[in-house]
C-alpha cells in the first residue's frame, strides 16, 4: 500500500498490537457489564466488609483498580516496544 | 478575631493565589487563536492530568456527591462507576484525534466533525448543542460558589455576592491567559480539592463514629438499603436497576464528549503525554470514595438536612472545626466550582467563535481579531450565566439533564467518524438530530418511561439506527477524503 493511502496513520497497528487492543476492548466491556444490571445486582451486597467498605463499594474500587492496571500495562508495553505513535 | 473573619480571609487568600497563578501562566502562549484556545499544543502530563481531573469534578461532584450519598445511599455509586469507564474510549481514539488536530489545525470538537463530514450545518448544530449544554452547567457552578460563600460567612455575604467575587477572578485569568490560565489554576485547584476530599472523608468517619468500618456497621443497623446499589430515589423509595444502569451508560458516553473537555485533546504536547494522562486518570477518580464517605457520615449524625446537597457545608459549619479548616473547606469547594467554570467559559467562547461565527460568516474577521472576540465573549457568556445564576428562576438541573442527554448523542457519531468509512454527512446529521429529538420528547412526556431507563438511552438507540440506515442509502463520501481519517481495509 502506498504511503499516501493512509496519510494520518504512517504506522499501521502491528498484528500483535491489534490483538492486544481487541483483548482490551473485551476486557473493558466486561468491566462495564460488571457494574450494571444484570451482573452487579448479584454482587451488590453489604457483607462481607472489606477494608471497612461494604462489599458493594469495595467491588467497584476493585473494578477501578483493574481498569488502572490494564491501562498501565498496555501503556508500558507500547512504550517498551516503541509502538506509541 | 471572629471565626467568620478568619474563614473569609483564608478564602480571599485562596482567590488571590488563584489569580496570581492564572495571570502569570499566560505569558508563554502565542497571541494566536491556537495559543489562546489550545495553548500552542504544548501541555505536559502533570498539567493535563489536573485539567482533566479538576474540570470534570465540579461543584456538582463536590456538593452533589455527598448529597447523593446522604439522601440516596448506594445510588451515588453510579458516580464512581461511570468515571471508571468514561475515559477509556479516549485511550484508543484520542491519539488519532490529536494527530488529526495537529495536521488540520483543529482546536474545537466541531472543527473535527465538520471537516470529517465536510458539513457546515453540522458545525453550527454542534455549536448550538454545546452551548445549550454548557450554559446551565456554568450557571450551576456559579450558584455553587455563591452558596459556599453564603453558608460559611453565616449569610453575611449573599449568594449573588459570593458568585460575583469568585467569578470575577475566573473572568480575569481566563480573559488574560486563555487555556494556560485554566491549566495552571486547575493544577493548583485540583491539589486543593483532592487534599480536602481525602482529609474530610477520612476525618469525619473517625471523628463521628470512630472509623470507617464502625460507620458502615452503624449504617447497616439503621439503613441497610442505603449501603448497596441501586440505593434510593429522590423521594426515598427504592431506585430501580434500570434507572441505575442506564444512568451509568449515558453518563459514561457523555463523559468524554463534553465539548470543553474534548477540546483538551488538542492541547497535548504529544501522544505519549495524552496516553499517560488517560492511564493515570483513575488515580484522580478514586477521590469519589472519600467524597461518598462524607455523605454517609452525615446520615446518622445529621438527619433531615434539607436540601441534601448542603450536607457538606452543613457538617463543616456545625462541627466546631477550627476556623482555618472551615476556610480551607470553603477554598476547596470554590476550587471545585471554579476549575470547572473556567474550562466551560473558555470552551464556550471558543466554540461560539470557531464553530458558529467563523462558519456562518467565514470572512468576518482576521486571525488576531478572532482571539479578541473570544476574549470578550468570555465576559459576555459569564454575564449571561451570572444572570441565570442569581436572578432567573429556571430549573437548571432540568436543563442540565437535557444537556447531558444531548451531549451523549455525539457518541455514535464519534465512533462512526473514526471507524466506519461508509458513514455519510446526512447519516451523521440525521442520527444526531433524531437522538436529540427522542431525548427531548422522552423528557417532556415522562409517561413514556419504562423501567426508569434514562431518556438518552432511547435517543442513542434511535440515533444509531438512523445513522446506519441514512448512511447506507446516501452516496458514500469521497474515498480519498475519508482515507485521511480511517485507513483502508
Amino acid at each position: 500500500m502506498r504511503k499516501s493511502d493512509w496519510p494520518c496513520f504512517p504506522v499501521k497497528l502491528s498484528p500483535k498490537r491489534r490483538q492486544i487492543y481487541r483483548f482490551l476492548v473485551g476486557y473493558f466491556f466486561l468491566i462495564f457489564v460488571g457494574m450494571i444490571w444484570p451482573v452487579y445486582p448479584l454482587l451488590s451486597r453489604i457483607r462481607p466488609f472489606v477494608f471497612g467498605l461494604p462489599f458493594s463499594l469495595f467491588y467497584l474500587v476493585v473494578l477501578l483498580a483493574a481498569t488502572f492496571v490494564a491501562l498501565l500495562a498496555v501503556y508500558m508495553w507500547e512504550s517498551r516496544n516503541d509502538e506509541m505513535d | 478575631m471572629e471565626a467568620w473573619v478568619v474563614v473569609f480571609l483564608v478564602t480571599l487568600s485562596y482567590l488571590f493565589l488563584s489569580l496570581l497563578v492564572g495571570l502569570f501562566s499566560g505569558g508563554r502562549a502565542s497571541d494566536t487563536a491556537e495559543g489562546y484556545v489550545a495553548g500552542d499544543r504544548t501541555l505536559g502530563t502533570v498539567v493535563l492530568y489536573f485539567i482533566m481531573g479538576a474540570s470534570i469534578f465540579s461543584a456538582f461532584a463536590f456538593l452533589g456527591g455527598p448529597g447523593w450519598a446522604y439522601s440516596r445511599g448506594g445510588a451515588a455509586f453510579y458516580m464512581l462507576s461511570y468515571g471508571t469507564i468514561g475515559l477509556i474510549p479516549w485511550y484508543f481514539l484520542a491519539p488519532r484525534l490529536s494527530t488529526l488536530g495537529r495536521r488540520f489545525g483543529y482546536v474545537t470538537q466541531a472543527q473535527f466533525f465538520s471537516h470529517r463530514y465536510r458539513s457546515r450545518p453540522l458545525s453550527a448544530l454542534l455549536a448550538v448543542v454545546s452551548l445549550a449544554g454548557l450554559l446551565p452547567y456554568l450557571t450551576l457552578q456559579m450558584q455553587g460558589a455563591g452558596y459556599v460563600f453564603s453558608v460559611v460567612t453565616e449569610g453575611r455575604i449573599p449568594v449573588w455576592g459570593g458568585a460575583a467575587i469568585a467569578y470575577c477572578v475566573v473572568l480575569i485569568y481566563v480573559f488574560r491567559s486563555g487555556v494556560l490560565g485554566v491549566a495552571w489554576t486547575n493544577t493548583f485547584q485540583g491539589l486543593l480539592m483532592m487534599g480536602l476530599a481525602w482529609g474530610l472523608g477520612i476525618y469525619l468517619p473517625y471523628k463521628l463514629y470512630g472509623g470507617i468500618l464502625p460507620m458502615f456497621e452503624a449504617l447497616e443497623q439503621k439503613v441497610p438499603e442505603m449501603l448497596a446499589a441501586p440505593g434510593l430515589t429522590d423521594s426515598g423509595s427504592l431506585w430501580t436497576w434500570g434507572g441505575y444502569s442506564s444512568a451509568i451508560g449515558i453518563s459514561a458516553m457523555g463523559f468524554s464528549l463534553w465539548p470543553h473537555y474534548f477540546m483538551k485533546i488538542f492541547t497535548a504536547r504529544d501522544i505519549r503525554t495524552l496516553k499517560k494522562t488517560i492511564v493515570f486518570y483513575p488515580t484522580f477518580q478514586i477521590f469519589i470514595v472519600p467524597i461518598l464517605f462524607i455523605g454517609f457520615a452525615g446520615i446518622i449524625a445529621f438527619p433531615n438536612v434539607q436540601p441534601a446537597d448542603t450536607i457538606l457545608p452543613h457538617i463543616v459549619t456545625s462541627m466546631n472545626l477550627p476556623a482555618l479548616a472551615v476556610g480551607l473547606f470553603c477554598a476547596g469547594a470554590l476550587a471545585a466550582s471554579m476549575s470547572t467554570g473556567d474550562a466551560i467559559l473558555h470552551g464556550a467562547a471558543s466554540i461560539l467563535v470557531k464553530d458558529f461565527v467563523r462558519v456562518v460568516s467565514p470572512n468576518f474577521m482576521s486571525g488576531s481579531k478572532e482571539t479578541t472576540l473570544i476574549r470578550w465573549l468570555v465576559i459576555a457568556i459569564g454575564a449571561v450565566a451570572y444572570y441565570f445564576a442569581v436572578i432567573s428562576e429556571w430549573s437548571l438541573v432540568y436543563l442540565l439533564l437535557l444537556g447531558y442527554g444531548a451531549i451523549a448523542q455525539l457518541f455514535p457519531m464519534l465512533i462512526a467518524s473514526l471507524t466506519w468509512r461508509r458513514s455519510t454527512p446526512a447519516g451523521a446529521l440525521a442520527g444526531l438530530g433524531t437522538g436529540c429529538l427522542i431525548t427531548l420528547i422522552w423528557n417532556l412526556y415522562p409517561q413514556l418511561q419504562w423501567q426508569d431507563i434514562h431518556p438518552g438511552i432511547w435517543g442513542i438507540v434511535g440515533n444509531v439506527l438512523v445513522l446506519i440506515i441514512v448512511s447506507l442509502v446516501t452516496r458514500p463520501m469521497d474515498a480519498e477524503h475519508v482515507s485521511q481519517f480511517i485507513e483502508k481495509e
